[in-house]
């Protein structure tokens, strides 16, 4: 299968219903937004490829409903995910409460993954209750990166997807290079070409 | 090949006749195929299969290339998957895992079309095997496992399975065998786990887009001058026909005569070698003793790089380029085709070699077409045949001549001056330097002019002496017998933008042949990359065909997500309608599937009908809901281990899921309790606030032991109040009617019974007495816990033979339960005493009760250590009749 990409990855994006989960995607898969609110009631996803080093990253990014009466349904859906995003509304402080609860909820449903804290909605500063210092030293001790967004204003959305797909991109490396010497492999196509001698006959 | 079944025979009994004595074809997939395409009997499928057979043909022929590691059959034992997405790679290639047992292979391929066809072949023939019903038989193989031994006597090397089809799959380019990506999404429809589709989807199998990566690269070759500049970089072509001679004196006054050394050397020669030695085997020591002449002559000032050194007999092309640029060089492949005798043998012909410099493709082709003054037609076919038989088949795509940038073509291409014009004339017009003049007759120009030749082509101005033919060693035209008259054999051309030609010359100081060394110095703009500028628009098609990709995810609707069922009555099921429509673009394979660790894809006391269906682009489906609680859910819901709560997960494959919610409000009946739970209740049960009656439910059957219950902290009914409100009934109004539990009730007037009896402490029920006598059948078969409770059946069927044993299993019921049972064979005692009226014998009535009273346990009933119950149906009913009925014929109280 000849692909367009060098990797792929799944990214899934977590966080308490009304955050602003779907316009995140909205906005970074298909640059757009609408005011009006739609609650997401399942799981969907888009994809979006993004050169990053100069190589292409597929991203497969899973949005899921954030209610509550959900979450045993949609934990299920952290398999073979690369990356997480759990976001938050910096104008909610009960969904900035509950990070730690969906980090649980990682902790719970995958082994390894790279995970990032997101503050979205970042562009009304009178409405902002959830100080960028208290978010930033909460990440610290989680020890997870920090980024505050706003998909209304198209602000951050791109830098905080490349960090994320930056830190799944390093992880995949590492492993690659502990893993490097485990398998013995064939190599097809790339030894020694058949040198043609003669097309006659 | 028009039939499909003898023909594919003689297909391979042909290739099996080519091989030596003592070989067999030894082939995976043969035999499969073979069955596959008798399938499928498509006609397309069977032409495609046939060039396939023609292009292993070809490599059967070239046996030294491939030795036999292991062969292995593609049972269904084997098993094939591509690893593109291995979370431990960080690579662009393609690993294939191949197993079968214990043989474990991992196959690390280069992305590209070879790889594209090897895994397609082993996909395809895996498919086979995999559908055939009875494990094929591989033991002919056998012989060639696990060390092939081949028959003593030939010489030449296994030709076997696994490289010829490695190997296949490179000579099978222009195929058009279409690819089987899609069966392989196909299969996975069926597959009601839900795991299975998500892995497909995240490795991205799901792709709705085939050819995604050759429509990006369309895409940026249309924008290239948008994210390209143009680079001047200077190109020194060179040809010489050397008359078999060898080097005998520097190439420096033809290769290196200019101030500046040029970025590119292309240097052509031809008549290398004349040598029969040459010619036959294409071996020659001049290839060695030119190439290092060439090497001594390029111009000092500059380093150079050898990039591709091609021959074929006589014609050799070096390509050299200036070190600084070595690192832009990339896919180099040469390529020869012969045109001389026969139309294929290497005395003429054309080499060409061809690379991208930067973002530009470029190919330079040394050819030396056919002889003699009036070989014109020869000359243009060879030419023609060159262009159309070349073709560099190591890269990807394959590309022939006109597919580069810029084309650079030199040789000794042999167009004369006309024959008709006088020797003398040509000679005179030539001390006059009037080339302009002879040029009018030059062929080349006629046929050029008449776009039969080197259309597209051009050539710099002419302003140099006939390279050919000169007395070896002089500069004085041919005075042998032959006595040719002058041409300008010797030629360099271009084709492509962003050309300038410098300078276009002879060289006469160079005296060793009959032709001298011709060479054009010119300019080429090489298109290079601006990286900012390219990454900017890459991510904007990038984006055009994630935006593409993503419009083409399946797409639904459903009119509701949270569908309420209201209140919801024992037995009485209730139907709500779901809409689902397929908004999308492409049609759409929906499925209600399994959440986590759920047996099934929603709770027992739902349907939904079609749970799975396929909607094409505007089609609706509509799916039926159905909640019915019965007697294998009441209880639960009655003792509130479960609710009228549900989330149905609808998966559309290759897409999204979607949560509907099924809701309702179970109103609670005294049908599928259990009779500890029955007993506690004072009221009718809709009166009982529904915490209790979970309370009372859950509490129920601490432990069977007889006579716990006096625990209590109330008093409790001797049996529950609705048994004894419908025995009673059936005293006062039954007694006497006949077919009395025969014939059947009214689902309606039994309905309103179970109302009443919720919902009131009735004096009378309603309905008739048929009514009423199935409703006592109805709530002793829905009880919880049967009268002979799950976990005392075994002892009551296998003690059903004595009395005395039955009435040890009715000492140990738990007291409650002893209550009922003597109520109801009390009751059946009556009952008999009636027969004479009603009808009833004995043996009816028990057979009724039976089945009743004494019930098999459910499948998931925890039953401890005692051994599962396991009786054929007539001989359960026995032993149940048999135990009620030595209550009915012996005194409980003796």
């Amino acid at each position: 299968m000849a692909r367009d990409y060098d990797h792929l990855f799944k990214l899934l994006i977590i966080g308490d219903s009304g955050v602003g989960k779907s316009s995140l995607l909205l906005r970074f898969a298909d640059n757009t937004f609408s005011g009006n609110y739609i609650t997401t009631i399942g799981v969907d996803f888009k994809i979006r490829t993004i050169l990053l080093n100069g190589e292409r990253v597929k991203l497969q990014i899973w949005d899921t409903a954030g209610q509550e009466r959900f979450r045993t349904i949609t934990s299920t859906y952290y398999r073979g995910t690369h990356g997480v995003i759990v976001v938050y509304d910096v104008s909610s402080g009960e969904s900035f409460a509950n990070v730690k609860r969906w980090l649980h909820e990682i902790e719970q449903n995958c082994d390894v993954v790279n995970r990032i804290l997101v503050g979205n909605k970042d562009d009304m500063p009178d409405r902002k209750v959830v100080l960028t210092e208290d978010a930033q030293r909460f990440a610290s001790q989680m020890g997870i990166q920090l980024f505050e967004t706003s998909a209304k204003d198209n602000k951050n959305v791109e830098e905080m997807f490349n960090a994320i797909t930056q830190q799944v991109l390093l992880t995949k490396k590492e492993q690659k290079e502990q893993a490097s010497n485990l398998n013995d492999t064939i190599t097809v196509g790339k030894g020694r070409k058949p040198t043609k001698k003669s097309k006659c006959c | 090949m028009s039939t499909a079944g003898g023909g594919m025979e003689s297909l391979i009994a042909n290739l099996q006749a080519q091989l030596p004595s003592g070989h067999r074809i030894v082939t995976i997939s043969f035999s499969l195929k073979h069955t596959f395409y008798y399938k499928r009997a498509s006609h397309f499928e069977l032409y495609s299969l046939t060039n396939f057979f023609k292009h292993w043909k070809q490599v059967l022929y070239r046996t030294d290339e491939f030795t036999l590691e292991r062969t292995i059959p593609l049972d269904t034992e084997f098993k094939c998957e591509i690893d593109t997405a291995s979370a431990n790679v960080v690579t662009t290639d393609v690993f294939l895992k191949l197993s079968r047992k214990k043989v474990h292979l991992l196959f690390e391929m280069l992305p590209g079309f070879k790889a594209n066809k090897f895994v397609d072949e082993v996909v395809k023939a895996t498919e086979v095997a995999n559908k055939k019903r009875a494990p094929p038989n591989f033991s002919w193989l056998e012989v060639y496992n696990p060390q092939l031994v081949w028959e003593s006597g030939s010489d030449s090397e296994p030709v076997t399975s696994t490289a010829t089809e490695t190997d296949s799959s490179s000579h099978n380019c222009h195929d058009a065998i279409p690819t089987h990506l899609n069966q392989k999404a196909d299969s996975e429809l069926s597959s009601p786990d839900v795991t299975a589709h998500r892995s497909s989807i995240a490795t991205g199998g799901a792709t709705p887009i085939a050819a995604r990566e050759s429509v990006v690269r369309y895409q940026m070759a249309l924008r290239e001058t948008a994210y390209t500049d143009l680079r001047q970089i200077s190109i020194f072509l060179g040809t010489y026909n050397v008359n078999g001679q060898p080097p005998t004196s520097g190439l420096a006054d033809w290769l290196s005569v200019d101030k500046d050394p040029p970025d590119i050397y292309a240097v052509g020669f031809q008549e290398l070698d004349l040598s029969k030695e040459a010619f036959l085997f294409n071996e020659t020591p001049r290839e060695d003793e030119w190439l290092r002449a060439v090497i001594r002559g390029l111009h000092p000032k500059g380093k150079y790089r050898k990039v591709k050194l091609v021959r074929l007999v006589g014609m050799m092309l070096i390509v050299f380029i200036n070190e600084k640029h070595w690192a832009y060089v990339r896919s180099v492949a040469s390529e020869f085709v012969g045109t001389g005798l026969m139309g294929k043998m290497g005395n003429k012909g054309g080499v060409a070699i061809r690379f991208d410099l930067h973002n530009s493709s470029l190919c330079f082709v040394n050819s030396h077409l056919a002889a003699h003054t009036e070989e014109v037609e020869r000359r243009n076919q060879d030419y023609l045949d060159i262009c159309n038989r070349l073709v560099f088949s190591t890269t990807f795509p394959t590309k022939s001549i006109k597919d580069h940038d810029q084309v650079f073509w030199i040789g000794d291409l042999n167009y004369r001056l006309s024959g008709d014009l006088d020797l003398l004339r040509v000679k005179e017009l030539l001390d006059q330097s009037n080339y302009q003049a002879l040029l009018q007759y030059d062929q080349f120009r006629a046929q050029h002019a008449a776009r039969k030749i080197f259309i597209g082509y051009q050539e710099g101005p002419i302003q140099f002496r006939p390279s050919y033919k000169y007395d070896p060693g002089t500069d004085n035209w041919d005075t042998s017998e032959k006595n040719r008259a002058p041409a300008w054999c010797d030629r360099c051309l271009w084709k492509g933008d962003n050309v300038q030609v410098k300078d276009y010359r002879s060289h006469p100081g160079l005296r060793m042949s009959d032709h001298k060394p011709v060479s054009c110095f010119l300019d080429c703009g090489v298109k290079i990359i601006d990286t900012v500028r390219y990454r900017k628009i890459y991510e904007e098609v990038m984006k055009k065909l994630d935006k593409l990709e993503n419009e083409f995810l399946p797409q639904v609707s459903v009119d509701s997500t949270e569908i309420n069922f209201g209140t919801v009555s024992f037995n009485e099921g209730a139907t709500k309608v779901l809409t689902v429509a397929n908004t999308g673009q492409v049609p759409v394979q929906y499925e209600f599937i399994k959440k986590h660790r759920d047996s099934k894809y929603c709770k027992p006391w739902l349907t939904c009908e079609p749970y799975t269906g396929f909607l094409m682009p505007g089609d609706n489906s509509y799916i039926t809901l159905e909640v019915l609680v019965d007697k294998r859910t009441a209880w639960s819901l009655n003792s509130g281990l479960d609710e009228l709560y549900d989330i149905l997960v609808l998966h559309l494959d290759g897409g999204k899921d979607i949560f509907i919610t099924v809701s309702g409000q179970y109103q609670k009946s005294c049908f599928g309790c259990s009779i500890e739970a029955l007993i506690q209740m004072h009221q009718p049960i809709s009166q009982v606030a529904p915490g209790t009656v979970c309370q009372y439910e859950k509490g129920a059957y601490p432990s069977v032991d007889p006579g716990n219950d006096s625990d209590s902290k109330q008093p409790v009914l001797a049996v529950p109040k609705e048994l004894w409100f419908i025995l009673d009934e059936l005293y006062r109004r039954g007694m006497d009617t006949p077919g009395l539990f025969e014939q059947p009730g009214l689902s309606s007037e039994i309905a309103a019974i179970r109302r009443t009896l919720d919902d009131s402490l009735p004096d009378t029920l309603p309905g008739s007495v048929h009514s009423v006598a199935e409703s006592l059948l109805i709530f002793l078969e829905t009880l919880k816990e049967p009268i002979i409770p799950f976990g005392m059946t075994q002892k009551a069927l296998d003690g059903c033979a004595a009395f005395a044993s039955c009435k040890s299993v009715y000492t140990s019921l738990p007291l409650s339960h002893q209550h009922v049972f003597k109520h109801i064979i009390s009751f059946l005692k009556e009952v008999l005493l009636h027969s004479s009226k009603n009808g009833l014998d004995a043996k009816t009535l028990v057979a009724l009760f039976g089945s009743a009273m004494i019930r098999l346990p459910p499948p998931n009933y925890p039953l401890g250590s005692s051994n599962s119950l396991s009786l054929n149906q007539p001989h359960l009913d026995r032993k149940r009749t048999t135990f009620i009925h030595h209550f009915l014929v012996n005194d409980l109280d003796d």
